[in-house]
């Protein structure tokens, strides 16, 4: 699962060397979106930020 | 600035942008600092941003593209961030080994807020964007060569991603290769 975000941004390099834009910014979009959600699902630890 | 310049000067942006990820991948292999969760992500935050760069020099400089490396440097910024907080206080330890005194994850917040001042800067000159001047259809070789290894790097973090953590989450401080753990 955590390989997802990796796996979309290469398919979106893919369709950008292949010209085809929408395409490739459609797969950035959901490998942000991927990457973002990963990000939320490791978000476990408290921050100790108090002096 | 012409097209080709930007072009040039993108590629220049994006060996920069692999020479990060490679290093990373060299910190990993050679010195077997396996990296956390939040480090995976923020290779992916690399990769996010670089995209913006590598349209530009596949599809040509255009004000959309630098957005898209705004905002993927702007996420993978917000992810070392986090990871810098979780440790800012001393005596909460760090994650991983140091490099000239700083973490990775402050190398990469430092990386991270470059591309946004750089990609600021290369929008600042309009004429790049404009149709008047033709920009050469074929990719010369430097601009090639970052393309290739930027796709080659993205590749080779997906097996490595998923030789780390299999087809899950990965743990918080991984100790060892999850699926080359299994055979």
């Amino acid at each position: 699962m955590m390989s997802l975000p990796f796996v979309l941004f290469a398919c979106a390099i893919g369709a950008a060397w292949m010209r085809h834009r929408g395409v490739s910014m459609g797969f950035w979009a959901l490998g942000l979106v991927a990457m973002l959600v990963l990000f939320r699902l490791h978000f476990t630890e408290v921050l100790m930020i108090q002096l | 600035m012409s097209a080709d310049l930007s072009r040039l000067l993108n590629a220049v942006g994006l060996l920069a942008i692999s020479t990060v990820l490679a290093l990373a991948f060299a910190d990993q292999l050679w010195f077997r600092d396996l990296p956390c969760p939040l480090c995976i992500l923020q290779r992916a935050g690399f990769f996010a941003a670089g995209f913006g760069v590598a349209l530009n020099l596949i599809l040509g400089p255009k004000p959309s593209h630098y957005g898209i490396a705004i905002i993927g440097a702007i996420a993978g910024g917000a992810i070392s961030m986090r990871q810098i907080l979780l440790h800012i206080i001393p005596g909460t330890g760090h994650y991983g080994n140091d490099v000239f005194g700083l973490h990775l994850y402050t190398w990469a917040f430092i990386a991270f807020a470059a591309i946004v001042v750089g990609c600021a800067i290369m929008l600042l000159d309009d004429r790049q964007f404009s149709r008047a001047e033709p920009m050469s259809v074929r990719l010369k070789a430097l601009p090639l060569s970052a393309l290739l290894l930027f796709m080659t790097l993205a590749i080779a973090n997906i097996f490595s991603t998923v030789a780390l953590c299999g087809a899950g989450l990965c743990p918080d401080a991984p100790k060892d290769y999850m699926l080359l753990d299994g055979m």
